[in-house]
Formats: C-alpha cells, sequence, structure tokens
C-alpha cells in the first residue's frame, strides 16, 4: 500500500541513508545496501536529490520484494523515498 | 556550404524538443541495461526498445515514401573499432553516471557532475583529434576496418518497409509471449493516458510514449534536416573553443578537425551544434516546469568517475564513431551494422563497469525468484 505525505511525515524511520549529491547507480546501491542491514519491517528512508532514483529504487524494490514501497516526500528540493524491508 | 537561418531554428526545435522529452522521461541508456542486469528492471529498457521499434519504422517509411534516399543513412567504416569504441564508450558512460545524451539533459536540471561530465568528454574528443594523425588512424583504424563505407541493410533490393516491419512484429511477438496480449494493451493505454492535471507540470511522462515520440521526432529530422548525432557535433564545439583561444590554425592544421568543418563556410557553431545547445535548453524548461531544476553538487568522491568517465566517453565516441543516441536512432534506425556492433560493444562495457567496479547485484543471471 502507498502512503500520503502526511501519513509518511508521521512514521519514524529506522535507518535514515544520506544520499545527497549521489548519482546512478549509487543511489540505488546505498538504498539496496541500507535494506540489507535492515531487519523485517524496519522503514529505510533515502534522502536523496537524484529525481531518477524516484523511480529506479521503487522499481527495484518491487520488482524483487526486497522491500515494500510505502512512498516520497519532497522536501527542501530533496527527496525522501520510503522503504519497508519484508 | 553556408547555412540559413531557418535551418538554425529547425535545429533549436529539434534540440529543444529532444531535451524536453529526454528530462520527462529520465531516458538513460546507462540505466536501460544496468537496471535489467542488475535488478531485472525493465522499465527504462522496454523505452529503448519502443525508440529502436520507432526509428525503424520512421527510417523504413522515409525511405519507402521517398521522402530520403539510402545515402543520406549515417553509415560508417565497420570493423573492430565499433566493438572496441563501444565497449569503452560504456564502461566511460557507466562511470560517469550518464550517456550522450542523459548527460546533456542532467546539464539542463541543474547537475553540476554532468557539466564536469561533458567538458571533459569534449575534452576527450580533442584528445583523439591530437592523436588522429597518424597514430589512431595508420597504426589502429586502418587495420582494424574491414569495410571503409560502412554498410546498411536498407541497401537489400528489398521494400524499404520489409527489415523494419519484420523486426518490429518479432519485437511485438516476444512482448506478447513473454506477457501476453493483454499486458501488451494494458500498455499501450498506460503509455497514452499517464496524466495527471497538466502535463507541462507533471514530473515524468511515460518512458514508452517519450520514446515514441523520440523516434517520430528523429525520423522528421532525418526527412528535413540531418540524422540526429550528439558527440560529433560536441567535438565541432570543441574545436571553435580551440580556435577562439589558440586562433583558427590549430583546427584548420589539424587533420581530423579540419575534416569535421569541411562542409562550413568557417569555423563556427552549425545547425547540429545549435541542437545540441538547445536540448540543454530544453531540458531546463522542462525541469523548471515540473520543479525538478535544482543545483546539484556532487560529492567530492565521484569527481573522479566524472573526469575520468567523460574523458573516456569522448575518445571512445570518436573511435566508435557516435554516441547512444546516434548510433541507436540514425545508426540502428538506419540498419547500419557498425550500430549494431558499437551498440553490443556499448552493452558489455556497461555490463564490466556494473559487475566489476561498482560491484552491483547481478539478478539477471541468478536463479532465484
Amino acid at each position: 500500500m502507498s502512503y500520503s505525505e502526511q501519513e509518511l511525515a508521521c512514521l519514524k524511520p529506522d535507518h535514515v541513508i544520506d544520499a545527497i549529491g549521489e548519482v546512478c547507480p549509487h543511489t540505488l546501491n546505498l538504498a539496496l545496501n541500507g535494506l540489507k542491514k535492515a531487519k523485517s519491517g524496519e522503514i529505510v528512508v533515502e534522502v536523496t536529490d537524484h529525481t531518477i532514483a524516484t523511480k529506479t529504487i521503487p522499481a527495484a524494490v518491487k520488482m524483487n520484494k526486497y522491500a515494500e514501497f510505502l512512498g516520497i516526500v519532497r522536501q527542501d528540493g530533496n527527496y525522501h523515498i520510503f522503504l519497508k524491508k519484508i | 556550404m553556408a547555412y540559413t537561418w531557418d535551418i538554425f531554428v529547425m535545429a533549436a526545435v529539434f534540440g529543444f524538443l529532444y531535451g524536453f522529452l529526454l528530462q520527462k522521461a529520465d531516458f538513460c541508456f546507462v540505466a536501460s541495461i544496468r537496471d535489467l542486469i542488475s535488478v531485472r528492471d525493465t522499465r527504462i529498457l522496454n523505452g529503448v526498445l519502443v525508440l529502436i521499434a520507432a526509428a525503424l519504422l520512421g527510417w523504413g517509411i522515409a525511405l519507402a515514401a521517398g521522402a530520403a534516399e539510402v545515402s543520406q543513412i549515417w553509415t560508417v567504416p565497420l570493423g573492430g573499432a565499433n566493438l572496441l569504441g563501444g565497449i569503452l564508450f560504456g564502461i566511460g558512460m557507466t562511470l560517469s553516471g550518464g550517456c550522450g545524451s542523459g548527460t546533456l539533459y542532467r546539464c539542463g536540471m541543474g547537475y553540476v557532475q554532468f557539466w564536469i561530465v561533458l567538458i571533459c568528454a569534449i575534452a576527450g574528443n580533442l584528445l583523439f583529434a591530437f592523436l588522429y594523425d597518424p597514430w589512431v588512424r595508420d597504426y589502429f583504424l586502418q587495420p582494424l576496418t574491414l569495410d571503409g563505407d560502412g554498410y546498411t541493410l536498407f541497401s537489400l533490393p528489398l521494400s524499404p518497409l520489409v527489415i523494419p516491419v519484420l523486426i518490429v512484429a518479432v519485437m511485438l511477438i516476444a512482448a506478447v509471449r513473454r506477457h501476453g496480449a493483454k499486458a501488451i494493451m494494458n500498455g499501450f493505454r498506460e503509455a497514452l493516458t499517464d496524466w495527471k492535471r497538466n502535463p507541462l507540470k507533471q514530473a515524468h511522462w511515460d518512458i514508452r510514449l517519450v520514446a515514441a515520440l523520440l523516434g517520430i521526432i528523429a525520423s522528421i529530422q532525418f526527412v528535413m534536416m540531418s540524422n540526429v548525432s550528439i558527440t560529433g557535433p560536441e567535438t565541432r564545439i570543441g574545436g571553435v573553443l580551440l580556435a577562439l583561444i589558440f586562433g583558427e590554425g590549430i583546427v584548420y592544421n589539424n587533420t581530423y578537425l579540419n575534416g569535421l568543418f569541411a562542409d562550413f563556410p568557417r569555423i563556427g557553431i552549425g545547425p547540429e551544434e545549435t541542437l545540441v545547445m538547445f536540448m540543454v535548453v530544453g531540458a531546463f524548461c522542462s525541469a523548471v516546469m515540473s520543479g525538478s531544476f535544482k543545483l546539484r553538487l556532487p560529492r567530492a568522491a565521484r569527481l573522479p568517475y566524472a573526469v575520468g568517465g567523460g574523458l573516456l566517453m569522448g575518445v571512445a565516441s570518436r573511435l566508435a564513431p557516435g554516441c547512444n543516441i546516434a548510433n541507436l536512432i540514425a545508426g540502428v534506425g538506419g540498419l547500419s551494422m557498425s550500430s549494431v556492433i558499437v551498440i553490443v560493444g556499448m552493452i558489455i562495457g556497461i555490463f564490466i563497469v556494473t559487475a566489476y567496479i561498482f560491484r552491483m547485484p547481478l539478478l539477471l543471471f541468478s536463479r532465484e525468484d
């Protein structure tokens, strides 16, 4: 299920990945590495200014059932990509 | 030949449209292959396949209708340089993070990293020009060349529509067998109806629709103006800058650069260079409209990749020759055999960096489901 921006803002992330200044494929690699470290059910948030990551990360985790994609919050020109480890 | 102002306007319009559309779909050839082999994501690859299909049909229709001739197709010498240039370009664009077109549209989005990549790619173009005569030409290109004129399957004594229609039919049959006819129809519907309130303010357009539009626009450009290309014009822009700094003699005395300006009345910016510059403008406008423009500073740790990848892309694009856009659209669309080899080389290059330098997962080759 996907959440609204308000619902996502209320979630407390278990892991925050700073990917500002990174481009592909490092944005995706950082998300995958973050998910590896997380436990099932934990929320991983990647903060990025790379627009394409908002497409590639959700597509990659959905495709491979790594995590549930919860949604994206846009804040100060950055994207906060919310993922829940399966 | 002297160019008239109307061809510059036409080039600016084409460039603007390419840049606008590439940004709207975040169309990146590196990602199309890398995401497939790494995480089995075929979203961008589907766009590339639609682009190939649209270009093939566009070129076929243009030739069949008599709007263009086989002699106008972009063919280059066929040989080992196509494969080696393709591999090196694939490595360079994966290291730097963006292909020939991806670099340009991201420049328009405010990525400082890709301005560095672009500057280094032009430096790589010029480096090749100064190594060309005699080293690269006599000791590398000549021994590796199999056919100096290049070859296009459109030269075969068939209707120009036969091969494109056959290839696109095979693509469609394969897609239907893999996904089912219903899913393909749904895909068509999604591609055409993925709109929110204002399309111009929408950050992302469906990549398949954008790919089809790019193929149509490139076909119109083929008929009205020229084959779409990026790195050749970028090399000429580099030549113009050199002439401004060091005087025109540096360009005229260089065999390679002199050849690039052979059709020009003088050293300067021509229509194709205008097209490339307006790709950045189109991407900038698209990004501003959707709120995607931001001055983005790269991490210092990534700068060696931007510099090294850019330089390698610049050298390799002259060796192959051409970047992903010229070889995918004008090359494969024109059934030019050298471009097929270049694209295979690029895929090998992308795989090398993905697997052995970035050490990403390679799920395409894993048996887990």
